[in-house]
């Protein structure tokens, strides 16, 4: 029973209640909202002890900047990030979901998350939608087989790689991997290796940009480096914008007299415990 | 082989690479001879007319002496593999011995029949059992099952039926059936452009897979003109 | 049997109905243009990326064209067509030049590309173009097109890809509008080109398509002034 003040909860899943009446609105010519992609540079690679995750911090709206500091590298487990392009939306809620999925999964059998279930969970989901569901993830992180990095794409397939790339900025970020990655390299070298990465793809590709972050994963802990570094700095304004008081024009003013009222704090009951 | 990712915000049209999602660029083969089955891919995958992956491997697991070929969507084909490993396995324990590849086949062949209209899948189906020794089930797309000695899927493989046709000879040894499928393998990577990458062979027989790679550098050369 | 339609829903290869190809012969560069006129001057800037959907051509390019000591024409959009336009502008400034023995004014030569942009009203060339001079008073002068000939003057303009997040901005800075107390002062050049460059920080800043560098031109009756001035190249 749907109430005012006790709105209906919602059943599970997608809800595709609209989707006859959008369909019945773009034939006739209104245009579809289009929703906010990050044209991406992500990136992981494996070395000596463990993951290091790296992604670009611009979101796009078509042309224009709709976020100039976002965060692309996800939480998935405690030992498990995920670098998230594509339909921003979706690559947010499709980790969060896993993120849940994990930690009940955990909690059922008492042992820490493997990231081959990670990326089984996420492929399968992603596979049930073909594609409809916009998320190309990079999976990092660290369990008892060791580190594990997959490259998921959004029809559902992933592989399981040393070192890879994924969104709009793939291909400048892969010609710096491609040239630079050894195996079992020192953390400081990596790390180095996928800013230098990340930083091709913020310059050469116009899908990314702003800062750099870095997320290490090694076993036993995680060094998630936000803003690791300011690949751009910002332009220094000549002039100054600040508007006199008064530049706004006050149309009208009305004055209404506060009535006070006087508020009892009713003491919350305790619940009961048996 | 592709594996299709869309949605990396504006695209410049219908033509743009990142949008080109499904491809069946492969080249893949499987071969009996007297005592198991060879089977080879080529290990490229490509989304349009990028190399997402250079080194993929398309030689997948099923059980011990099961394996399949994978040529289509990525997607489509590690779905439809992950599910026939499921059922076989279990298959397999409630049986209490090694499935039969026949039955393996036959599974694949289910999903990818039932579900033709929503699937690009090209798999080649070969393996090892006790009854009938190393076998070869081709199932194109569409969904239908039969065995061959031998077989060849993906792009590739229209370059190369001639080869095959001229030299493939029941009953090889196992070095000179590896030899005829490294160079076939080869024969079709090097005229289809969305084949590449290294050559990824499995020699399957009664004690089980032994795996090796033929660098691109290895590989056998022919007449390049 | 199966009916011919019937059997192309299931063999799409074997279709004999004629399949219409096109192709665009347009493409977006992007880049912006801004101009802002005084009394005695007049500044032009345009940023120097040019690009193509997702990649970065050139960092470098120049997309401010002088026409003759007082006048310069800004473009952005389709490259291919700036060229062509620029081409045929210029020799018809020469034409008009050697024909009358002096260099055609900014107002004739407004009026001239609005005529040659319509010329091509059915194929047009796809530039937003400002063009920038001093008019026979030597007062600053702006005029804008639209691709297909409209022409408006004006005393400051924003075109190109990160036009329409400038123009408002340049509405309340320099045309003072939505303030209840506009300064009656005159615009110095100064605080002309503090503006320019400000909004082209601006825009660097939200347009994907603006950045790398401004390349400006300050027009005034002792000539033209070059300045160049860096934005982030993200």
């Amino acid at each position: 029973m749907s109430y005012v003040l006790c709105p209906e909860i919602p059943a599970p899943g997608f809800s595709f209640d609209n989707c006859k009446r959008n369909a019945t609105l773009e034939s006739k010519g209104f245009a579809v909202p289009k929703a906010i992609k990050t044209g991406t540079t992500i990136v992981g690679i494996t070395y000596k002890d463990g993951v290091i995750l790296g992604a670009d911090t611009r979101a796009t709206e078509d042309t224009t900047v709709a976020d100039k500091n976002c965060e692309k590298i996800h939480y998935l487990a405690p030992n498990m990030y995920c670098c998230g392009a594509g339909t921003a939306a979706d690559t947010e809620m499709t980790t969060q979901m896993v993120a849940a999925q994990l930690e009940l999964h955990k909690l059922y059998t008492n042992r820490e998350s493997r990231v081959a279930t990670a990326n089984q969970l996420l492929k399968q989901y992603l596979f049930s939608y073909q594609g409809y569901i916009g998320a190309a993830l990079i999976l990092g992180g660290v369990d008892i087989e060791g580190p594990h990095l997959y490259m998921i794409h959004p029809h559902g397939s992933s592989v399981d790689l040393p070192y890879g790339t994924m969104g709009s900025g793939s291909l400048a970020a892969i010609a710096v991997f491609e040239l630079g990655w050894k195996p079992d390299m020192e953390e400081e070298a990596g790390v180095q290796l996928v800013r230098d990465a990340i930083a091709a793809g913020i310059f050469n590709d116009l899908g990314s940009g702003s800062n750099v972050d870095i997320c290490v994963i090694r076993k036993g802990s995680v060094d998630y480096k936000r803003t690791y570094d300011e690949a751009n700095k910002k332009g220094v304004k000549q002039g100054s914008y600040k508007y006199p008081r008064g530049t706004t024009a006050v149309l009208s003013t009305k004055v209404l007299d506060v009535e006070e009222v006087s508020v009892t704090p009713i003491e919350a009951e305790r619940m009961d415990v048996v | 082989m592709s594996s299709g990712f869309t949605n990396f915000a504006a695209q410049n049209g219908p033509d743009d690479w990142r949008d080109a999602a499904h491809s069946t660029g492969t080249s893949i083969m499987a071969a009996e001879f007297d005592g198991g089955v060879v089977i080879g891919a080529d290990s490229r995958t490509t989304t349009g007319a990028y190399i997402a992956n250079r080194v993929a491997d398309k030689l997948t697991k099923i059980t011990d002496h099961i394996y399949c070929c994978r040529s289509g969507s990525a997607a489509d084909t590690q779905a439809i593999a992950d599910i026939v490993a499921y059922h076989l396995n279990f298959h397999g324990m409630e049986l209490g011995e090694e499935p039969l590849v026949e039955v393996g086949a036959a599974i694949f062949k289910e999903l990818c029949y039932n579900y033709r209209d929503s699937l690009m899948a090209g798999i080649l189906v070969a393996g090892w059992d006790k009854k009938k020794g190393g076998q070869v089930y081709s199932i194109p797309i569409g969904g239908m099952c039969v065995r061959q000695e031998v077989s060849i899927g993906g792009s590739g493989s229209s370059y190369v039926y001639g080869y095959v046709d001229a030299n493939f000879k029941p009953g090889m040894s196992k070095e000179d059936c590896v030899k005829f499928v490294s160079n076939t393998l080869a024969l079709a990577m090097s005229r289809d452009g969305s084949s590449g990458g290294v050559v990824r062979i499995g020699i399957i027989t009664e004690k089980g897979i032994e795996r090796r790679v033929i660098l691109g550098n290895e590989l056998p050369k022919f007449y390049e003109g | 049997m199966m009916m011919q339609t019937e059997m192309n829903a299931y063999y799409p290869d074997y279709s004999t109905a004629p399949i219409q190809r096109q192709i665009n012969p347009y493409a977006d560069n992007g880049g912006s243009v801004v101009a802002i006129a005084g009394n005695d001057f007049v500044v032009v800037g345009a940023d120097t990326r040019l690009s193509s959907g997702f990649s970065i051509y050139t960092r470098n390019q120049n997309k401010l064209f002088p026409m003759s000591d007082t006048t310069v024409l800004g473009c952005a959009g389709c490259w291919c067509d700036t060229l062509t336009l620029t081409r045929i502008l210029k020799s018809r400034m020469q034409m008009y030049q050697q024909e009358h023995n002096k260099q055609m004014s900014t107002t004739a030569c407004a009026q001239m590309l609005s005529t040659m942009l319509y010329y091509k009203r059915f194929f047009p060339y796809y530039i937003s173009n400002i063009l920038v001079g001093l008019d026979n008073e030597g007062k600053g002068c702006v005029y804008s097109y639209d691709p297909i000939g409209h022409c408006e003057k004006a005393t400051y303009r924003a075109g190109g890809s990160a036009g329409a997040l400038l123009q408002p901005l340049l509405d309340n800075q320099i045309g003072q509008k939505n303030l209840v107390k506009p300064s009656s002062e005159d615009l110095s050049q100064e605080k002309a080109l503090a503006i320019l460059k400000d909004v082209f920080i601006a825009a660097a800043e939200r347009d994907i398509y603006t950045g790398d560098s401004v390349l400006i031109n300050i027009i005034t009756k002792d000539g033209t002034k070059v300045e160049t001035f860096e934005l982030r190249k993200d």
